[in-house]
């Protein structure tokens, strides 16, 4: 702790000396009583003092939480020496909004002493932030020494992005070959019955199916159809945004990419991502909770950097881009790059979905209504739509979605045009008759088992659509 | 909150001059540090409510000069008391400024401070008492000069313990 003379010395030292000027010209015996105050109070900062002893103690109710989600930060203070004013400023980082309580709290301790305060924090922005730094005054009863000390530790609050439970996705069109919610036409171990064969030497008895043999006088078993995953990459364009501060294009492509991730992880997919931008950064496909937490941690660092170089996916590894996977671009198409890279993707053969966070509704929320900005809407609205048709014309699924409106909305319909399309079944039969005798694509699909057994979703994202954006500054940084 | 005993102290070294010489000028003065004291006291300035104490100061000087009135302990020790605790009033106010100030850091400080007046009351009794020896002491003559040294030493050794090394 650095200690100091504070400026009420300097104002009292002032005082007694125009105080004792004035006693001396003026002979009033007085004006000596006037000063005797102040002469004692400065007459304490001859007494050398130790700096006060105390311990601190920083706890907040969580360390990882969703946007828009509420934290508590409690503070303890224990004096081992007497603080008689004593002023404990906790953390507020930038992008932290206070919900109650202040944190700033002024005390007097006595030796021994504690003081415990707290306060509530809301969360709007994604990212790590930093609740490390606690400055502590302390005062000396009269006011005239001060100690200030700054007490720096590491305690990080991670803001994940927020989920909007989906229950409808792009269904890819290739498997793996790992135990997953996908109807494979491959015959195999699975649940799901398939065809029915004469009995086979190694068949297990309890595959027989008795009403057929007993029908037919000879032993039957029931075939069942193999249960496949798929692996899904996500790519997030991160080379532009548009939007105001918190509500950007690109902070509603993490929620759509933290969203779909989540739901993908929950049929046990393996997920992989990738962040397409003035950096280029991944995570290998893989399921489970702790792909979960990469997929999250990675998407905690999304964020535009700007660059001329020209990136390509030339850097990403073979295995963090599968030749199977469905990959699912979500992009606001602001930058050609990201276009030539998808058409790129496309033209190598993957299964490629393209999600394009639309920035015109995005801006629109923005800007007042007057009739400029809305032919202004219109134009560029009518330029998206061109572009968009060219990713049409290369046969690539393109979902324009607003972000004021759910993510599962624009879904649901888009799964059903993309399977029409395709000439693939959404429901019903999983095998067409004349292609059960086929020999079966290791990798084709004939249905999902439809929306399951979630991983953790946090209670106040289920059934909560997608936020529409939020006012605040009119346009936010572009490209 | 911190505002209103600044404010009361304020008011407290406004009345005492123009209760010990009730004239018009002396009545400006006051209103003028009042004036001055408002606005340091409104906007948590250092400055004005320096200025307001000095101002007033010099008007309690004036007014006791002009009114050649008989010493007056309690007085004095009011507007010493007064002025100091003015001056500490606003710096705390300012330091716990946009602050959760907690109740028993407001019980000890009324505490200190009735403490702090009760001691200042003994002492200048005491230092009163021991001025009035060495008073009879000092040749007439010699008085005025020995009182500007003695005040010279005093505001030379606050200075010495106010800009010296913080001992700490």
């Amino acid at each position: 702790m650095t200690g100091r003379v504070t400026p009420l010395g300097l104002a009292l030292l002032t005082v007694a000396a125009w105080a004792l000027s004035l006693a001396v010209l003026s002979a009033r015996p007085e004006l000596l009583i006037v000063i005797l105050p102040l002469a004692v109070a400065l007459a304490t900062l001859a007494r050398p003092r130790r700096a006060p002893e105390y311990a601190l103690t920083c706890e907040l109710s969580a360390d990882r939480v969703f946007e828009d989600d509420g934290v508590r930060v409690t503070i303890a203070i224990a004096a081992r020496s007497a603080l008689p004013v004593v002023v404990v400023l906790g953390p507020l980082p930038r992008d932290v909004a206070l919900a109650s309580g202040q944190p700033r709290a002024a005390t007097s301790l006595g030796p021994g002493q504690t003081a415990t305060f707290s306060y509530d924090v809301r969360c709007p922005v994604r990212g790590v932030h930093d609740f490390g730094t606690i400055v502590v005054h302390v005062r000396d009863r009269w006011g005239v020494r001060a100690w200030e000390g700054r007490h720096p530790r590491a305690r990080p609050l991670r803001v994940y992005p927020r989920i909007a439970p989906l229950r409808s996705l792009p269904q890819p069109r290739r498997t793996q070959t790992s135990v997953g919610d996908y109807v494979s036409r491959a015959l195999g171990a699975g649940i799901e019955p398939g065809d029915i064969r004469q009995f086979a030497p190694g068949d297990a008895i309890r595959q027989v199916n008795w009403r057929a043999s007993l029908r037919l006088g000879t032993l039957y078993v029931t075939q069942h159809h193999r249960e496949h995953n798929a692996d899904v990459v996500l790519m997030l364009d991160t080379l532009a945004q548009v939007g105001p501060a918190h509500a950007t294009t690109l902070d509603w492509g993490v929620r759509a990419a933290a969203s779909l991730a989540t739901a993908y992880l929950a049929r046990k997919d393996r997920v992989g991502l990738i962040n397409c931008g003035g950096t280029i950064d991944w995570v290998r496909p893989g399921s489970g909770r702790v792909q979960y937490e990469r997929l999250a941690d990675t998407l905690l660092r999304a964020t535009v950097v700007f660059t001329y170089v020209q990136k390509n996916l030339a850097f990403v590894p073979p295995r963090v881009l599968p030749s199977q996977a469905l990959v699912i671009a979500i992009t606001p198409l602001l930058d050609p790059r990201f276009t030539r890279t998808a058409l790129d993707l496309a033209a190598r053969g993957f299964d490629l979905v393209v999600i394009v966070v639309s920035p015109v509704d995005v801006v629109r929320a923005t800007l007042p209504a007057s009739a400029l900005n809305d032919l202004a809407g219109r134009f560029w609205a009518l330029d998206r739509r061109a572009q968009l048709d060219e990713f049409r014309r290369h046969g690539i699924p393109v979902l324009e979605w607003n972000p004021s409106e759910p993510l599962e909305g624009a879904l649901a319909g888009f799964g059903r045009r993309r399977f029409n399309q395709q000439g693939g079944p959404v429901a019903g039969p999983p095998i067409p008759p004349d292609a059960r005798d086929a020999p079966a694509e290791p990798g084709s699909i004939d249905q999902h088992r439809g929306p399951s057994h979630g991983p953790p979703i946090p209670p106040d994202a289920r059934g909560a659509p997608a936020e529409p954006g939020r006012p605040s500054t009119p346009l936010g940084a572009a490209r | 909150m911190m505002r209103v005993p600044a404010a009361v102290f304020a008011l407290v070294m406004g009345a005492i001059p123009l209760g010990v010489a009730p004239i018009k000028p002396v009545a400006i003065g006051v209103g003028v540090g009042l004036v001055l004291a408002a606005v340091g006291i409104a906007g948590l300035w250092r400055w004005p409510v320096l200025a307001a104490a000095c101002l007033l100061l010099t008007d309690y000087t004036a007014a006791l000069w002009t009114a050649r009135a008989p010493v007056n302990i309690g007085g004095a020790v009011t507007f010493g008391l007064a002025l100091l605790l003015l001056l500490q009033s606003v710096e705390l106010a300012r330091g716990l400024r946009g602050t959760r100030v907690e109740a028993r850091l407001v019980r000890s400080q009324i505490a200190a401070w009735s403490g702090f007046a009760t001691a200042t009351l003994g002492v200048t009794l005491l230092g009163l008492a021991l001025a009035g020896g060495l008073a009879a002491a000092i040749p007439f003559a010699a008085a005025p000069f020995v009182a500007a040294l003695a005040a010279l030493g005093v505001v030379l050794a606050l200075t010495a313990i106010v800009s010296g090394r913080p001992r700490v």
